[in-house]
């Protein structure tokens, strides 16, 4: 994966992915789609994408998530579809070249901290008598979780916080 | 004299109608997953803050677990926290402390 700055010093960010790292990023995009249309109340999952803004006065923490909960879901679905758009590709084409402008960059940031809180909540709850199956899962979790990170710090070494 | 006007300054602030004005805070708290340069790129962009006070306030978070990040009406904290979830940051709303 190669993360680097656009020609001519436009803003936004220039990433390279092999094709394989492209259809992980769609999958997982996808994923973090389900979890947002899908995720009932009880998914602690979707509770670390919409926190709590009052949480020691209930009446106001009703009052605001009806207000804002609906366009935070929305605006993260775009996020997660944005992504998953950029790293459509054919099987096999080798390597996918993604140019993304600044507001499609700050897609991609905050697509990468929704799905490394997702991946979080769901490695923490791990059942002590996990079998290898559930391990493997949780290893693979890990992995994504780590990688994710990555691809975000390497997209925050290029990008300037302060363009339009 | 002085004691007479001290208590009533005092009297004041316990009022309900004073608490009122009192100014509201928005707060983002520390979580394990968000890169502090994450954090800071974001005080930077949203707030306009620069570099070395957006790094301040990222590593008061960090450290201390939380930090004040705006202070001001209730309408707009509720608006800041709103664009800290939007960001995936953990962040309430709270009244200042007298």
């Amino acid at each position: 994966m190669i993360v680097a700055g656009r020609e001519g010093g436009a803003d936004g960010v220039r990433i390279v992915l092999e094709t394989e790292e492209a259809m992980l990023l769609s999958e997982l995009a996808d994923q973090v789609d389900s979890v947002l249309l899908l995720g009932g109340d009880d998914d602690p999952a979707l509770g670390r994408l919409i926190p709590n803004a009052y949480p020691d006065d209930a009446t106001s923490a009703r009052d605001f998530a009806r207000y804002t909960r609906e366009s935070l879901v929305d605006g993260k679905r775009q996020a997660a579809q944005s992504v998953r758009d950029a790293t459509a590709t054919e099987r096999g084409s080798g390597i996918v070249e993604i140019e993304l402008d600044q507001a499609q960059a700050w897609d991609w940031l905050t697509f990468l901290t929704d799905l490394r809180l997702i991946l979080a909540e769901r490695v923490g709850v791990v059942d002590e008598e996990a079998d290898e199956a559930d391990e493997q899962r949780d290893d693979y979790l890990r992995a994504a979780y780590e990688w994710a990170g990555i691809v975000q710090g390497s997209m925050l070494e290029v990008l300037d916080p302060m363009a339009e | 004299m002085a004691t007479t006007i001290e208590q009533l300054d005092a009297d004041l602030v316990d009022d309900e109608a004073v608490r009122v004005e009192l100014p509201w805070q928005a707060i983002v708290w520390d979580d394990p997953v968000n890169l502090m340069t994450y954090v800071t790129y974001v005080f930077q962009s949203y707030f306009g803050y620069p570099r070395e006070e957006a790094e301040r306030l990222m590593l008061l978070v960090h450290h201390e677990g939380r930090a004040v990040v705006a202070t001001g009406n209730r309408e707009a904290m509720e608006r800041h926290v709103q664009a800290m979830h939007g960001y995936g940051l953990q962040a309430t709303v709270a009244r200042a402390e007298a």
